[in-house]
């Protein structure tokens, strides 16, 4: 992710109040983690598990903190229960920001037949966990997504993922 | 040691306005009939209630949040630990009810060589010890709550003889999570918005 969309982010995460920001490093999302732990504006957590990163953010959220969870598909893929738990069963406000990994236009050298299967699943598995998701691959429109979902996470009391792709993440 | 008489001293400790989660099946009814008004969190599935607890920690920074987890758990998602030692709440108090079985069924794996209270001592968690006694509990669950955190207690208990009763709109669910957002938004520290 290059420099003008980890401002953006930033940038439209302080306005909207998103003080809490939760991830386990992962390659194309790190610039923007990075930027967050030297932030001040930030309470930034790194967590061992994604599981118990987005256990960690439905207890925060439901606590009354904004919170944003930055991830890619396969941390959305290990982290199915918490994520099936925290959004169907108790209706945590989350914020997801995730890398496509596997999208077209992602070359960052791993090896295809694992692009193939983040791609084949990534969208099926957030439908099958009814967790409402947009993919955000200009950036024309990050600004707004992010705005949009951060009002819908609140507004639907459920996690909402952004899927970060194109122009935006390569 | 008997699970719900470490409950009921534990509830004598908590005021309130402390928070309380807890892990499922057998902890949540029995501690909903030790204190069942108040910030409560009950019946989070494998591995979720440490987490979940910690993310209060966070959101209410000032208020002592107690975790009750139980050994199966805990090992469902023993790295929670060390995002508990990295994040290192002052707050967090928690407590694993290690009955050394998932629920009333097979032995759990603290039966044989595994040591919650070693594993959380090497995730980071300084403060982490086990009791058997009563009257240990009672002395480590005194310290705690008047102690800077985060504090780890395995309380080894002996394995249940039955389920206790326990209102399920309270205990489980969406109603529970109303009964709790209720709880939360007539906090006196709460600033959130959430509906």
């Amino acid at each position: 992710m290059d420099q003008q969309s980890v401002q953006v982010i930033i940038e439209t995460l302080k306005e909207e109040g998103v003080d809490l920001a939760v991830t386990l490093p992962e390659e194309p999302t790190f610039s923007l983690t990075e930027a967050m732990l030297e932030d001040p504006f930030f309470q930034a957590v790194t967590v061992a598990g994604e599981g118990n990163g987005l256990a960690f953010c439905a207890g925060a959220a439901l606590g009354g903190r904004r919170v944003v969870f930055v991830t890619g598909i396969a941390g959305l893929l290990v982290g199915t229960w918490a994520l099936s738990q925290m959004g169907m069963v108790y209706g945590a406000p989350i914020l997801i920001l995730a890398s496509y990994r596997g999208d077209f236009g992602d070359h960052s050298g791993i090896p295809g037949s694992q692009l193939l299967m983040f791609k084949q699943v990534a969208e099926p598995l957030l439908g099958a966990l009814r967790v409402p998701y947009r993919v955000v691959n200009q950036k024309a429109n990050l600004k707004r997504m992010i705005q949009e979902g951060s009002f819908a996470c609140q507004d639907y009391s459920h996690p909402i993922v952004l899927l970060l792709s194109g122009e935006v993440l390569w | 040691m008997k699970r719900f008489d470490c409950l009921k001293f534990l509830a004598s400790l908590v005021d309130e306005h402390m928070f309380a989660v807890t892990s499922l099946s057998i902890n949540a009814p029995f501690w909903f009939n030790v204190r069942p008004q108040g910030p409560n969190f009950f019946a989070l599935n494998m591995g979720l209630c440490l987490p979940f607890a910690l993310g209060l920690a966070v959101a209410f920074p000032k208020r002592k949040i107690i975790a009750i987890d139980s050994d199966g758990s805990l090992m469902n998602d023993s790295s929670s630990l060390i995002t508990v030692a990295d994040v290192n709440p002052a707050n967090l108090v928690a407590f694993v009810m290690d009955n050394g079985s998932y629920a009333f069924m097979s032995e759990t794996f603290t039966t044989r060589r595994t040591d919650l209270a070693k594993m959380a001592q090497g995730a980071g968690i300084a403060n982490a010890s086990t009791v058997t006694t009563l009257e240990e509990f009672s002395a480590a669950a005194k310290q705690a709550m008047e102690s800077t955190g985060p504090t780890l207690i395995v309380a080894k208990v002996e394995r249940d003889a039955g389920r206790v009763s326990a209102d399920r709109s309270r205990t489980s669910g969406r109603p529970m999570r109303e009964w709790f957002m209720d709880a939360v938004r007539r906090h006196p520290d709460y600033k959130g918005v959430v509906g």
